[in-house]
């Protein structure tokens, strides 16, 4: 009964995260506050005490900064955090705390689930995230400044990501022009080991696209370009072979993928050309990528079979259809979330409120009896009868004073449920209850 | 027993297309395999209602309209189920479990009552002749079906649609490539039933050949397709050969309906 009343109410401590991210703070000052691989090693230490924070994680990437921390004190939490920043990165605290937010309690959870899910990300789904946070969950927990609380926390986060990348498809979508690219050749390749790629002109676009190509595994990369110095450096950097520019017809009917990013008042690719080449590679299906603004390819290249042109803008309309599928996968995905927030919450509460109410219920029992002991003891003389009598008023009393904070408790969770904004509002929370009660004094 | 089984294996039939079809728009991992077993099912289940009905006839019961539909569908299901199994292209359970299922209603509407079987099928060249030429049109089949998603695919492509359904087709390259290889096989095996066909007609009939409607389509088709694979080693793919896989598809069905309006000496009443 008590169990079940207990997962109820609001625990007598809290979740809480405090930090900053690329939403919010310029990079400079995020650069300032990020600490290194080896500093947390020596700082975080500092941050978790026994009275103010009880366990602690910080989780510092290029795009964010966040303390994540379980306190029984919130607000000494909040400044010892804040403090601990601007102590340990050398930043004055007026300088970053107008950037800074702090999550309590199931939105501290809900947001190191998003967190972990890539949902906060700057390219929503990036799949770097989620090691990250394992490496700060591996980082403090070999300092141990991780407890029951957090330890399961950060599981969960893990848990969390798993559920959203395996049940939604917002980490398989592509949100770059180049990364589009590459997924395209994906559709009409079978695979890119066995094939090669020409990259014309030394664009930055080029470049990216090369670079993605490498990721996954292409098998040859030639770059060509009409000054050809520049096209041997990019060459080195993508690890690809220089084709001069008078040869690259020759070289065409190679070349499964071709990327246009040069800057060419003309077409550099025009029908005849290709047509010559789809003839020598036995109509072999070439994908031609123009990233080039003018375009570098005719357009009409599109019309010839086995040939498929994107140019630039394809691309981009292919980015958008991508964005509006993820905010469809996106809400599936903080469905996820909040079903998982709402889980790791019932048990948090749940561990936590249980010894407040064994500890007031223990309390008032403690009193009662020592108080009738010592009552009684002065009259001896009375009958056992009189003294059940005595027993029983006792017993009444403490229960009736005990009632009030008790159904408040339960009225304040049936409130809760409806109206979180009140709730936090209200001036007597369990930690308040257990100050009122002495119950902590009382237990040390 | 054998209608039972054979009840089953089309409720297991739909179940499957239904499965496949959750499976093109869902991404949760449980429903691409839910699906191939649903198929893998129905197969196994189809196979001992045609073992049922051979056991219960005496003889390899694909000589009539129904057995023979029977055959034919229970082919062409475990063929898209083998061919699956060995490449990522999900998309053709999608196109094999309807048509099983569809060839399976048939089987119902021309449903036989066991029968003795004639003095001209008893021979063994039946079981080699029919299962070449029935296996070889379960290979076309998939071939058909690679070049319709690969039309399907090639589309968006050129419309620069690349919606998420897109991306869960299989590539063009893989569709392609299975398109050839398809075609070689059945052709392979179209032959060996042809020329197994050929054989035994020297025994039974003492003439290789006779000049019957059924053996002339027959001929033919294997013309168009001889003609087809020829092009396809030459240079021939994408597009065309998809569109061109489809339209010699499209005369096998022909010459596979068209040849039951002409009566003839030829055993079955299929092919």
């Amino acid at each position: 009964m008590e169990v079940s009343l207990a997962s109820l109410v609001q625990p007598a401590s809290s979740l809480m995260v405090v930090g900053l991210n690329h939403h919010t703070t310029p990079v400079e000052l995020r650069e300032q506050l990020a600490f290194s691989d080896g500093a947390l090693d020596a700082s975080l230490p500092r941050l978790v005490d026994t009275e103010t924070i009880r366990e602690g994680a910080i989780l510092s990437t290029c795009n964010r900064v966040e303390v994540v921390a379980h306190t029984p004190a919130l607000e000494a939490a909040n400044e010892k955090i804040c403090a601990f920043l601007a102590e340990e990165q050398r930043v004055a605290l007026p300088h970053f705390a107008p950037y800074l937010y702090t999550h309590i309690d199931q939105e501290a959870v809900s947001h190191l689930f998003r967190v972990a899910s890539s949902l906060d990300s700057l390219v929503v789904g990036e799949p770097q995230i989620l090691g990250q946070v394992k490496d700060a969950y591996n980082v403090s927990s070999a300092l141990g400044t991780l407890g029951t609380v957090l330890h399961r926390c950060f599981h969960k986060s893990f848990s969390v990501a798993k559920r959203v990348r395996t049940e939604t498809s917002i980490a398989a979508k592509a949100v770059s022009v180049s990364s589009a690219a590459v997924d395209l050749a994906c559709t009409i390749f079978d695979r890119l080991e066995d094939k090669t790629a020409m990259v014309i002109g030394v664009g930055e676009m080029g470049e990216q696209a090369v670079r993605h190509l490498r990721g996954r595994g292409i098998g040859t990369i030639m770059v060509t370009n009409r000054t050809f110095r520049r096209a041997v450096e990019l060459a080195r950097t993508c690890n690809g072979t220089v084709v001069p520019f008078d040869q690259l017809d020759k070289h065409l009917h190679l070349t499964d993928v071709v990327i246009g990013s040069a800057s060419s008042p003309h077409y550099i690719l025009h029908s005849g050309m290709v047509e010559e080449a789809l003839e020598e590679r036995k109509r072999s299906p070439m994908f031609l990528i123009d990233l080039g603004v003018p375009r570098n390819f005719d357009p009409r290249l599109n019309n010839l079979d086995n040939v498929f042109l994107y140019d630039i803008d394809d691309l981009e309309q292919v980015v958008e259809d991508n964005r509006g599928e993820r905010q469809v996968e996106a809400v599936k995905a903080e469905a996820i979330v909040a079903e998982e927030v709402e889980k790791f919450w019932r048990w948090f509460v749940n561990q936590e409120v249980t010894p407040t109410i064994v500890a007031l219920r223990e309390q008032a029992e403690m009193i009662r009896s020592r108080e009738v002991e010592k009552t009684l003891a002065g009259l001896v003389e009375l009958s056992p009868q009189a003294k059940e009598s005595i027993e029983a008023l006792t017993r009444s009393l403490t229960n009736k004073l005990l009632h009030p904070p008790l159904a408040y408790l339960k009225r304040r969770h049936h409130n809760s449920a409806k109206r979180e904004a009140e709730y936090t509002q209200e001036i007597a929370s369990p930690h308040v209850i257990r100050q009122i009660f002495g119950l902590d004094a009382h237990e040390e | 027993m054998e209608v039972w089984l054979l009840t089953l294996t089309l409720l297991l039939y739909l179940l499957s297309t239904a499965s496949f079809i959750v499976g093109l728009f869902s991404v949760r991992p449980v429903v691409r395999t839910v699906a191939p077993s649903c198929l893998l099912a129905a197969c196994v289940c189809h196979a001992s209602a045609i073992t049922v009905r051979s056991l219960t006839v005496g003889y390899f019961a694909v000589t009539d309209v129904y057995e023979a539909l029977s055959f034919l569908a229970c082919l062409t299901a475990a063929m898209g189920l083998l061919v699956q199994w060995r490449l990522p292209v999900s998309i053709l359970g999608a196109i094999v479990s309807p048509i099983g299922f569809i060839l399976t209603l048939g089987v119902y509407v021309f449903y036989t009552q066991a029968r003795a079987l004639p003095p001209t099928l008893q021979s063994a060249w039946l079981p080699i002749h029919v299962t070449a030429a029935y296996l070889g049109y379960a290979v076309f089949v998939v071939a058909f079906s690679a070049s319709l998603v690969y039309l399907v695919q090639e589309k968006q492509l050129k419309q620069k649609k690349a919606s998420s359904f897109l991306r869960r087709l299989p590539s063009l390259e893989t569709l392609d490539h299975l398109n050839y290889r398809s075609l070689a096989w059945g052709f392979l095996l179209l032959t060996l039933g042809l020329l197994s066909g050929a054989v035994w007609a020297g025994y039974a009939w003492e003439h290789f050949w006779i000049w019957e409607p059924r053996l002339i389509l027959s001929v033919l088709t294997w013309v168009f397709y001889a003609l087809l694979l020829h092009y396809r080693s030459a240079g021939w793919r994408g597009r065309r050969a998809a569109t061109l896989t489809i339209a010699c598809f499209a005369a096998l069905v022909v010459s596979f309906v068209g040849v039951q309006f002409f009566p003839g000496r030829h055993g079955g009443q299929f092919g």
